[in-house]
């Protein structure tokens, strides 16, 4: 079974499914057909994570291909209201297809040619767009026609796509069948990086050959958490995602969930609590591990959530949201679209994979097709934080792709885009799933909120506004202020996840209808 | 016989639609002068595809997100692209009253000056809602033409208040669609 954010995407791993590919062969085939069918969340000019269970070894493995930082980035590039101008400087170093090729090579079956007809096929053809295609094309005008220019592939005859209309992009085909016929290198290294370089310079930025060149995903151990009878596998640094999925669950395992009824004000009460006190941690501590040191054991510690369970008020808000502090360790190594697949062997792969914003910079190098990322975002525009930018830095991300497993064997395949709001909305499914007995499509299309702290302070929660009138008073009468959003909004992700019953027996897909998601399977 | 003459009916019904497409009320000569400034009334993106379309159109226009009654001089007409993004607004620093503000100030200044108002509202369904659609009552009915993407005015909202306040109205299918009366609305 494969899930993906589009229709068109998930049909291609099936199809790599079915032709005998293994799960790593399906996952990247759906991953180069997204750039095609999805161009506007993810591609080769991004980055992202990809999370393994090779079924014969019993064993999870972490490809981590996030975006580097230029050699060459200035200390500052955030204005005073944290943008980054020009949009060049914006873009990092990809990482995708250096991280799909590696993933194939080592535990794939199939050659490249193989995994990029059915993405060729869908880009020379093309298809209709959908409404969510139409509305983020609307959105993000104003990027596009700046920076890709009227005559780009991406605006239809210099205007965004209505749905219906027909979306080609023959120059994308023409790039996967360049990289292809000449290997990856010509993107790194090749005719290829050399566009990169211009289009990026072009608009300011600061990319060079060798930055590409010298680009290499990273394979690491996953991070393991425990959820009652559940084994949680997600990412370590330099994602936040799997660090704060733990941390969260730790904390929620100390709370009669249940007894409080899914969404009802306590339950939301407490999940903002927590999610505050998360951000506090987050914002102390995490970054890229090659650059800083970061207590992860002790985040995601049943010890430290009990801390934080110990401090949280039952009916009102804190003045303030302290981040955790530990002792100093010697040497310490601690160190935005989603498909999910698993094939008849059993092997797994839940892959998180962006370009940042919608449309990334809105920067196509000349003639590739391909949209490059505005990962530098995900950078602090404080100088002092961990996660403050620097050469070859990785900026922290929040992806979180995961696979649980239930006593020894896989449960659930999930993951999601939507920036930081990407560790609440997973968590909030798993609980959905585990705590409130729901199946896996009704857990991701449940009504879902969010919050934050910034400097200890807390935010508002933002809220879809299926929640009924009367939580909403409760919760405001409690001292939260409250954000009404729309009723399916994608600003809380677009989650893809697979839930595995009965050993195999029994495989149910769930696709978010926040977005275009879509599974298929045989 | 009778089927005959419904049938002829109908065709010429069919013919009257094709031949007169969408146009509810068609000024007879070009309501515009230029060179004309074009603003949003709630920070939308179209405001750029007007742009656009204003140069292709060979228009002489000027682009001003935050158009204030000070960028109204050596200007005869506003262009006013209608439709709210919290996003823009936000961008821009401003919430819906502060940018209801804005525009009142401009429009103000415009009618001392004789400055007519041309309307847009391009951005379909997903630019109605409440936001849109108080911008909408606010400031439509002060304009002397609408130009509008039909599948935002399915419910006849717009058409209704340009019907009410006599606007002559064109209703379009896409965004390029709008090049043809845009032209056709300038001297």
């Amino acid at each position: 079974m494969v899930v993906a954010a589009h229709p068109l995407a998930a049909e291609a791993g099936l199809e790599m499914l079915k032709k005998g590919g293994n799960a790593i062969d399906a996952a990247v085939t759906t991953a180069f057909a997204l750039n095609a069918s999805e161009p506007f969340a993810s591609g080769i000019g991004g980055g992202g994570f990809m999370v393994i269970y090779l079924a014969s070894e019993n064993r999870v493995t972490v490809v981590d291909f996030r975006e580097k930082a230029p050699s060459g980035v200035p200390q500052e590039i955030f204005n005073e209201e944290g943008r980054i101008k020009p949009d060049g400087l914006a873009v990092a170093v990809p990482g995708a297809l250096a991280g799909w090729v590696y993933s194939l090579k080592k535990y794939g079956t199939k050659s490249l040619v193989d995994v990029t007809q059915e993405a060729i096929k869908i880009a020379e053809n093309g298809f209709a767009v959908s409404q969510t295609f139409s509305r983020i094309n609307k959105d993000e005008y104003e990027k596009l026609i700046m920076n890709a220019g009227e005559g780009t592939c991406y605006l239809n005859e210099g205007f965004p796509y209505e749905p219906g209309d027909l979306f080609r992009n023959p120059e994308l085909a023409s790039t996967l069948k360049l990289i292809v016929s000449k290997g990856i290198d010509e993107f790194y290294k090749g005719e290829i990086a050399q566009k990169v370089v211009k289009a990026v310079n072009e608009k300011g930025g600061v990319m060079n050959l060798e930055d590409l060149a010298l680009y290499e995903p990273v394979e690491h151990p996953p991070l393991k958490g425990i959820y009652k009878d559940y084994t949680l596998f997600s990412l370590p640094p330099p994602s936040s995602g799997g660090v704060h999925i733990i941390q969260l669950l730790n904390i929620i395992e100390n709370w009669p969930v249940k007894k409080w009824g899914r969404n009802s004000p306590p339950y939301i009460h407490h999940f903002c609590e927590a999610l505050r006190f998360v951000f506090a941690d987050r914002s102390r501590y995490l970054g890229d591990p090659d650059f800083i040191s970061i207590p992860v054991e002790e985040l995601i510690s049943k010890k430290y959530a009990k801390q934080i369970v110990s401090q949280i008020k039952p009916d009102s808000l804190l003045d303030s949201y302290p981040f955790g502090r530990f002792d100093e360790r010697e040497n310490d190594n601690g160190n935005t679209s989603h498909i999910c697949v698993i094939d008849k062997e059993g092997n797994i792969v839940s892959l998180t994979h962006s370009i940042n914003h919608f449309f990334g910079s809105g920067i196509v190098p000349e003639k590739t097709g391909f949209l490059l990322n505005n990962i530098m975002y995900d950078f602090s525009d404080d100088l002092s934080s961990p996660n403050a930018l620097g050469p070859y830095k990785r900026p922290l991300s929040s992806m979180s792709p995961l696979i649980m497993f239930k006593k020894e064997r896989p449960y659930l395949i999930l993951g999601s885009p939507g920036g930081t709001r990407i560790f609440s909305s997973l968590t909030q499914i798993i609980i959905n799933v585990i705590d409130f007995d729901m199946s896996l499509d009704e857990a991701i299309e449940a009504p879902r909120f969010f919050t934050y702290s910034s400097q200890g302070k807390a935010r508002s929660i933002s809220l879809e506004s299926r929640f009924p009138e009367n939580t909403i008073e409760t919760l405001k009468n409690m001292g939260h202020s409250i954000r009404i959003r729309e009723a399916y909004d994608k600003y809380f992700g677009g989650a893809q996840g697979i839930l595995i019953l009965k050993d195999k027996e029994v495989i149910l897909g769930g696709a978010d209808s926040r977005r275009d998601g879509h599974g298929a399977g045989y | 016989m009778k089927k005959i003459t419904l049938a002829a009916l109908f065709l010429l019904i069919i013919l009257i639609l094709v031949i007169f497409p969408q146009e509810r009320k068609e000024s007879a000569s070009p309501l515009f002068e230029q060179p004309l400034l074009i603003t949003s009334a709630g920070q939308n993106a179209e405001i750029l595809m007007v742009s656009v379309l204003a140069k292709r159109a060979g228009l002489d226009s000027i682009l001003s997100k935050i158009a204030s009654p000070k960028d109204l001089e050596n200007i005869k007409t506003i262009v006013l692209v209608l439709g709210a993004s919290s996003k823009g607004l936000g961008a821009a620093g401003l919430d819906l009253a502060k940018e209801k503000e804005r525009i009142n100030l401009l429009v103000e200044e415009a009618q001392k000056k004789n400055v007519p108002l041309l309307c847009l509202h391009l951005g379909g369904e997903a630019r109605r809602g409440p936001l849109s659609d108080e911008l909408i009552s606010a400031f439509l009915p002060l304009a002397k033409m609408a130009i509008v993407a039909k599948s935002g005015n399915k419910d006849g909202f717009i058409s209704g208040i340009c019907e009410k306040h006599d606007i002559a109205i064109v209703e379009v299918e896409k965004t390029a669609d709008v090049l043809t009366p845009l032209k056709e609305a300038f001297k």
